[in-house]
């Protein structure tokens, strides 16, 4: 950026040139760092601004207008957007100085993502399907309360192409066919959770959306009709049909017969399913990608067999499943092109088994090992000889494991990005050091490997810059001087969970307080640190969104007083067993406006007022709030109507 | 149909069959085992000139219909007797037969005659009408009596073959009955002689087919005599299993059909639905109707003559179950009747209070509706509602665009949009079809499933139907102009146009 700026020529560039430059920035933080350049630059930014990620609502109205080409707009992270709100935007927004008309900046929208979005309610959807036109995806996954009618509002975006209704709890056969009759140009429908579907919906929805290539029908109450109806859909490539409890092998032949397109196909969890109903499924389709089937089969010799004919197979999970090395030996031989594995909590996984499996796999990227208990460095140099490429490795609970193991990745896994050595005992500083070489790790979990200390954090510190997230949890051999480290290096550090460290102190929170990108912070139980400590993260990390401080009994008021002043981006909030007072409850909830979700249990200095003031003072955004069940008869029951008026959760605990 | 009548038809069902394995008596038996229709029909079971004369008394234009059945009926009660006692060979006994009907025939159309003498100038009411429905009585049976004639003669030719085929294609209704006293046991009558000869024995016997039945030697046969009523050959081709010479065919008029009692009191004119309850009303009349034998069910005394099977016409001209229609399809009770002729030719008058959309003409159908009526949740966008979700979402597979509507959607919209829709769409039917049916007259079969079409398609029957066919457009509300001037002039001009297209059959 500051060659352009010291450059006497960089205004002189033409607006497509700029606006190419700008194209090349992938990174968030360099986009803003462009548009804060000029005011030429800011308006390249606005005009070529495709996407739009709103955190804060307040400020929607002007990033509207400020961005008129936006494409895909995504308000997953505002709290509250709700009909009223969805009703200004479209009929305010808009006569800005450039706008031609009210609501324009719609008129483009082709995404849309309202995950979450509990406030909103029909009516606003019709409004916002019927305001753009364009819409090609629609995201109103895990908006719990919505049903038909909103099914209904969506139906009238007719080029609807990816809808994802995940946990739409209230979603039945009816709302299904009022998409499925309206936005027949579905490709991708996501229904997970969506309990009340049946046979008959599933049945019209093939009927009537024949593009269909996505489909995921996971955890529904379905039966072997509804995969006689899917069997029909020709352009099929993805089927998910995880834990449904109803779906046995007669219906996986019906896939044998039907979906030719199909490429991935997840039957894990299903109760129903055995051996032979996945050699159906891989005797009807010699090209799939990907297979997976945790938790429903034993690999019998049949299976097998058949999984010989799987060459382009890229993806294998058979979590929980008993495996023999043989088998090992047929898959590795066969499905050449395996990318990913997943053999999690299988029984009968090796050392052996495993030597056996990598040496023909030298392109896997995607291992996954949880619970595999008896294998030893000797799996795991094999792995890191075989699979230079590697770049996710799961070991949680290999307790064998030690520093010689990691010694190997080290050397030869250097495009590693994230291991999980959860629960890994063997696990020491000297094992972090070999491991810091893997310099583009970014993903570290050390949970509960009681042998790691500050040196061998400040390894990872000193090497591994690009972090992003790491699992200290009961890593209680760290302490301040680690985080120090830590906070030196890792400067992308997004996710950090330091719960019963107990040796950390306000100097590590301090330290803590460095990392400005820092969103999620678990510190429970942390019984050094007081106020000042909290303050200092308060102030530093301004993009903190989680925060779980339960059982950190001793902070003070002057840090709550400092989070409810500077955490302005604070999403989720537990403060369960600490010592708030209700004047600095009442200001954390109120004053903290992207509140969503707090956990409010066991306030030894606070009284049933100063909850039900704070709660007042946030029920206007508040989704979700945990509190002690016995305040469920001293709280008034006209502010617990009107959280639950609100669409707000409340857990008695 | 509901459940009553269901029953009634199952019932009805059985006789035919019955009637065709065993003898009169047991189908008669059966006959009266039906509940519906002898409690309804116990009137018209009485010795037929004893109801003529009754109702020429009494003057009740309700029994009309009544005389005009009674020679046929007490004809072919004859007739049966006869047949049933004997002829198993065609021989002279089996022409005696014939011609001693018809002199007994000849005798009542006589009596009807003195009648009609005797009871001028002193009638009251509707002189003109009853004289018209006299007179066309007289026609009819003459008519009747010639055919008979004609075809007995014919049987006596040894070319027999020839004139019954020229007979049934040309002279209609003349070869008709030659065609009748075909036995015809299994087929139909206008496979006409070569299926039977066929089937029989003496294929090369140049005598007629009663020859046949003889080597058939089924007794069922007997009770096809009597069928001079029937009309179009192509009837045979219809309805259950009766063959088109089985049965006998009553048409109630119309105000006879809607009238609430169908029992009247001869002497205070009060009316009754059931006639036993009319014969408890008769007994504060005089110490007469007191006597057992007037409080017995009339039924005992007819179950001893025996009776053919009767079925049911709808007096409706146009209409499949009009006699007249070429594809007639008969009504087995009289309770058959009563519905199909409301539920088809009536305004549908009782609305459901609960949804304020469907109507009915018959209150049965309305009661059935009201156990249901809400219980339709399923409710598709185009406004019908289905009991179960399976047959909405079938629905909705068949018919593009069509999507199940949520609830608040239905108050909303449905009372408004949807029947206004419906209600246009009949509208514009019922004019397409009768512009149709006044330009061509050929169409009547072909539209004959659609149920305006049939209203409508009536038009270039009967003169009264004019009115219909002028209408045209306007017919959006088929029924109140059609009734109006039926109840007062048309009333009259549909009666006689029925009369005279009885007495051209017969």
């Amino acid at each position: 950026m500051l060659s352009f700026q010291s450059s006497k020529n960089v205004l002189s560039l033409t607006e497509d040139l700029l606006v190419r430059i700008y194209e090349l920035l992938a990174a968030e933080s360099d986009r803003k760092s462009f548009r804060l350049v000029c005011r030429e630059f800011r308006r390249i930014d606005s005009l070529t601004r495709r996407h739009l990620r709103v955190i804060r609502i307040e400020f929607l109205p002007i990033l509207l207008r400020k961005y008129p080409r936006l494409q895909s707009l995504d308000l997953s992270a505002c709290p509250r957007i709700d009909d009223g709100v969805v009703s200004l935007l479209l009929t305010r927004v808009g006569p800005g100085s450039n706008s031609p008309s009210l609501g324009h900046w719609a008129w483009g929208l082709k995404s849309l993502v309202l995950s979450r979005a509990t406030g909103l309610r029909f009516s606003g959807l019709e409004m916002l399907t019927r305001a753009c036109p364009c819409l090609e995806s629609v995201d109103v996954s895990y908006c719990c309360g919505f049903g038909d009618r909103e099914a209904a509002a969506l139906s009238s975006a007719v080029g609807l192409r990816e809808l994802n209704m995940d946990k739409c709890l209230q979603l039945t056969d009816v709302g299904l066919a009022k998409i499925a009759v309206g936005c027949s140009k579905l490709e991708k429908l996501s229904l997970k959770w969506c309990m009340e579907i049946t046979d008959l919906g599933i049945d019209l929805l093939c009927k009537k959306c024949v593009d269909l290539k996505y489909l995921d029908v996971s955890y529904l109450k379905v039966t072997n009709e509804s995969l006689h109806s899917i069997a029909s859909l020709l352009k099929l490539e993805v089927l998910g049909l995880m834990a449904c409890p109803l779906i046995d092998d007669v219906g996986l032949q019906f896939i044998e017969r039907g979906c030719p397109s199909l490429k991935v196909i997840d039957v894990s969890r299903c109760e129903g399913v055995s051996s032979s109903g996945l050699i159906y499924v891989v005797r009807g389709h010699r090209n799939l990608l990907e297979l997976n089937a945790g938790y429903c089969l034993s690999l019998s010799t049949a299976l097998l067999h058949q999984m010989k004919n799987l060459n382009h197979l890229e993806v294998i999970r058979i979590d929980g499943a008993r495996i023999s090395e043989t088998s090992f030996q047929v898959i590795s031989a066969n499905c050449k092109s395996l990318v990913e594995i997943g053999l999690s909590k299988c029984v009968g996984v090796t050392n052996m088994g495993i030597m056996r499996l990598v040496s023909a796999c030298i392109n896997l990227r995607v291992l996954n090992l949880t619970c595999c208990h008896s294998i030893t460095d000797t799996a795991i140099s094999a792995i890191a000889y075989s699979c230079r490429s590697l770049v996710c490795l799961k070991l949680e609970s290999c307790n064998m494991i030690t520093e010689k193991g990691l010694c190997q990745l080290g050397s030869f896994c250097l495009l590693l990005e994230e291991i999980d050595l959860t629960d890994c005992c063997g696990v020491n500083d000297k094992g972090l050091e070999y491991l810091s070489r893997c310099s583009e790790l970014s993903c570290l979990k050390l949970g509960l490997c009681t042998n790691i200390s500050n040196k061998g954090l400040s390894y990872i510190g000193s090497n591994c810059l690009k972090i992003h997230e790491l699992d200290l949890y009961r890593c209680t051999g760290i302490g301040d001087d680690g985080l120090e480290a830590l906070s030196n290096g890792c400067k992308k550090l997004r996710k950090l969970n330091l719960s019963y460290c107990n040796a950390v102190s306000d100097r590590g929170l301090a330290y803590i307080g460095r990392l400005e990108e820092l969103s999620d912070l678990e510190m429970r139980a942390l019984h050094k640190i007081t106020g000042v400590g909290l303050e200092a993260v308060a102030v530093g990390c301004k993009k903190l969104a989680d925060l779980d401080m339960k059982h950190c009994e001793k902070v003070g008021d002057s840090g709550f007083w400092a989070l409810a002043y500077y955490s302005k981006n604070l999403r989720q909030i537990n403060l369960s067993y600490c010592g708030i007072s209700d004047m600095a409850l009442c200001m954390v909830m109120g004053n903290l406006s992207r509140l969503q979700e707090a956990k409010l249990v066991h306030l030894s200095n606070s009284t049933v007022e100063g909850v039900e003031l704070a709660l007042r003072a946030c029920c206007a955004r508040i989704k979700k709030v945990k509190l002690f069940a016995p305040l469920r008869f001293m709280l008034s029951s006209e502010i617990l109507e009107i959280l639950h008026a609100r669409g707000c959760i409340i857990r008695w605990d | 149909m509901d459940l009553k009548e269901r029953v009634c038809d199952e019932l009805q069902k059985e006789v035919p069959k019955g009637a065709s394995s065993t003898n009169f008596n047991t189908q008669h038996q059966q006959k009266w085992e039906d509940p519906s229709s002898t409690l309804d029909y116990s009137t018209r079971i009485e010795p037929p000139f004893q109801a003529f004369n009754q109702t020429c008394q009494t003057q009740s234009l309700l029994l009309c219909n009544n005389q005009i059945k009674v020679p046929m009926q007490d004809g072919s009660i004859n007739d049966l007797l006869q047949q049933a006692s004997k002829i198993q060979d065609w021989d002279p006994s089996a022409m005696l037969n014939n011609l001693s009907f018809l002199e007994q025939k000849i005798h009542q159309l006589q009596d009807l005659v003195y009648l009609i003498i005797a009871q001028k100038g002193q009638v009251l009411g509707r002189p003109d009408e009853l004289l018209v429905q006299q007179q066309q009585l007289v026609t009819a049976d003459l008519t009747s009596i010639i055919i008979q004639l004609i075809s007995t003669a014919g049987s006596l030719l040894s070319s027999v073959k020839q004139t019954l085929s020229a007979a049934t294609t040309s002279l209609g209704q003349c070869g008709e009955f030659g065609g009748v006293v075909f036995p015809s046991s299994a087929q139909r009558l206008n496979d006409g002689v070569q299926p039977q000869n066929a089937g029989g024995s003496k294929v090369s016997e140049p005598q007629n087919s009663i020859d046949i039945t003889s080597n058939n030697g089924n007794e069922q046969n007997n009770h096809i005599v009597e069928e001079h009523e029937l009309k179009d050959e192509e009837d045979a081709e219809e309805g259950e299993n009766l063959l088109p010479g089985t049965y006998e065919i009553l048409q109630l008029e119309k105000e006879e059909i809607l009238a609430p009692h169908t029992h009247f009191c001869t002497i205070c004119g009060k009316g009754f639905k059931r006639d036993a309850n009319l014969r408890m009303h008769m007994r504060g009349h005089g110490d007469k109707y007191k006597t057992p034998g007037a409080l017995a069910k009339p039924t005992k005394e007819s179950s001893s003559e025996p009776t053919i099977i009767k079925r049911y016409s709808c007096p409706y001209a146009g209409c499949k179950r009009n006699k007249d229609h070429k594809k007639f399809q008969p009504l087995k009770t009289i309770l058959c009747v009563k519905n199909h002729y409301k539920r088809t030719h009536c305004d549908k008058s009782y609305i459901c209070s609960r949804c304020n959309t469907k109507k009915f003409s018959v209150i049965a159908d309305l009661k059935t509706h009201e156990k249901h009526c809400g219980k339709d949740k399923w409710l598709c966008s185009c406004g019908t509602t289905f009991s179960r979700k399976d047959k909405l979402f079938g629905h909705i597979t068949l018919f593009q665009g069509h999507t199940p509507a949520i609830p608040s959607d239905e108050i909303k919209v449905a009372p408004a949009g949807t029947s206004d829709g419906a209600t246009n769409k009949v509208g514009s039917v019922n004019f397409n079809l009768s512009s149709y049916v006044s330009s061509e007259s050929e169409v009547q079969s072909s539209s004959m499933d659609i149920k305006g079409g049939i209203d409508d398609a009536v038009g270039y029957f009967s003169p009264l139907s004019f009115d219909t066919c002028n209408f045209g457009g306007f017919h959006e509300f088929p029924r109140p102009p059609f009734d109006d001037s039926e109840s007062s002039f048309a009333f009259l001009l549909s009666r006689s146009c029925n009369y005279s297209q009885k007495s051209g059959e017969e």
